[in-house]
């Protein structure tokens, strides 16, 4: 790492006016666990650091008021993993955050960090897209709220301004019979990029048979990128759960899928386990309910 | 590139550093000021080697900068040596030959120091899950577990 400067704000206003200043080569760390090896691997080469880590008292929190779930950008996987607020209906995140790197890592890495670094190998982003998660971004010219789906726009490419930070990620709990599961696999238990993480969000009809909604994400639909698997959502909604639904639904996330192929496994691979996840997560939603699969 | 001044508290003593704003927390703690039980391994988060505690939680000190750590509690192996929870452990490590090259042994030590404060006796699991993020390069873990065991227990399974 060459010339490099690291700003340490007072306060989240004192960030934001730093970030006026509009150079583009300002990088916000806050625990760098995502940061500091890309930084090491020249990936990315920032020549100042706006170290946010400080800022606990603004932006590290797990609220919740009138039905909307607020985590503050530098609450940390391990605070997820502690909380209450995820032990039912919301299971998915808890899964998530125990599959997340090692404590390590969870003890430090952040949810901010986690969605800003928008790739496929946040353990994070489905979940939050399958909760149709919003993130708010704040400059010193004021806030706005930016669905997750549209936050990505690209591999490590996100809607973020120049002068804007990320200060929370939140959503509305999803009311009625709605259940939650994850699923990862990567190439060893711990400490590792999944191939395939997988989340869904299924909401059913009181007759705990008829589909509402369901809300199924992937690290990966097409191209590198976490995604809502549109077409399978929209098939499955209305349908009654049962195995051929199940089946039918695999059909169509495999018509929607384009994986690709890396060093972590082949996109046939990924496509069989994202299949086998998808019977997996609504087998696990549908237990749950209590009602059939 | 301009130098500050910060200050880490090591194993109970305030150490004044003088640091670029590059500078990894494990190069200080390292070069610095000679910890020589922090290992570096992988360098990106993938191998755990150089675990020790900071503000009192297991982190890779490889992945920290320096500078973000100003006014931290900064917590080694070294910290420890007369702490009789991490001498049990350390015993315990000795009698059942989790040490094999030795490398992680540190970090095992520190992170299962850890577990041992916050659950005095661990189910396999638990220690499993605790170590989950230091890689043995020989794969002695069953060796390991059972010493975090009694090592917790201060006594045999």
């Amino acid at each position: 790492m060459s010339a490099l400067e690291l700003y340490s704000p007072t306060d989240l206003n004192d960030a934001l006016r730093f970030m006026e200043h509009g150079d583009r080569s300002v990088a916000v760390i806050a625990s760098g666990t995502d940061l500091l090896p890309r930084m090491r691997k020249r990936q990315v080469a920032p020549s100042v650091l706006l170290d946010i880590s400080s800022l606990t008292e603004d932006l590290r929190y797990i609220r919740r008021s009138d039905g909307t779930v607020r985590l503050g950008a530098l609450t940390t996987v391990a605070d997820l993993l502690e909380s209450p607020m995820f032990d039912d209906r919301l299971s998915m995140v808890r899964e998530a955050a125990s599959l997340f790197g090692a404590p390590q890592v969870r003890n430090v890495a952040t949810v901010g960090g986690n969605v800003c670094s928008a790739s496929s190998s946040e353990d994070l982003i489905p979940v939050f897209l399958a909760l149709e998660a919003e993130a708010k971004l704040v400059s010193a010219q004021g806030a706005r709220s930016v669905p997750l789906k549209d936050f990505i726009v690209g591999k490590r490419e996100t809607a973020l301004r120049p002068s804007e930070i990320l200060t929370e990620v939140s959503f509305i709990v999803p009311r009625g019979h709605n259940w939650t599961a994850y699923e990862k696999l990567g190439r060893r238990n711990m400490l590792i990029i999944a191939m395939v993480n997988e989340a869904l969000c299924l909401i059913l009809e009181d007759d705990l048979r008829t589909i509402r909604s369901a809300r199924l994400a992937l690290n990966r639909v097409s191209g590198k990128i976490p995604a809502l698997a549109a077409r399978t959502n929209a098939f499955l909604q209305g349908k009654k759960v049962s195995d051929g639904t199940i089946a039918e639904a695999q059909k169509v996330l495999a018509s929607e899928l384009s994986l690709t192929s890396d060093f972590r496994g082949s996109g046939a691979y990924r496509t069989e386990l994202a299949l086998t996840y998808l019977k997996r997560l609504m087998e696990r939603c549908c237990l749950k309910a209590g009602g059939t699969s | 590139m301009t130098k500050r001044t910060i200050t880490l508290n090591v194993n109970g003593t305030e150490r004044p550093v003088q640091v670029d704003s590059p500078d990894r927390l494990i190069d200080v703690l390292r070069d610095q000021l000679s910890l020589k039980s922090v290992k570096e391994g992988c360098s990106t988060g993938d191998c755990g080697i150089c675990a020790i505690l900071v503000d009192g939680k297991l982190v890779n000190c490889c992945l920290m900068l320096a500078a973000q750590c100003d006014g931290r509690r900064v917590t080694t192996l070294e910290g420890l040596l007369e702490d009789p929870t991490m001498k049990r452990m350390q015993g315990s490590f000795v009698a059942n030959n989790a040490a094999q090259c030795g490398f992680c042994t540190p970090a095992m030590l520190m992170a299962s120091w850890d577990l041992a404060r916050h659950s005095p006796e661990p189910s396999s699991e638990e220690i499993k899950i605790a170590i989950s993020g230091i890689l043995c390069r020989c794969t002695g873990y069953y060796q390991i577990i059972d010493s975090v065991h009694e090592g917790c227990k201060g006594k045999g399974r």
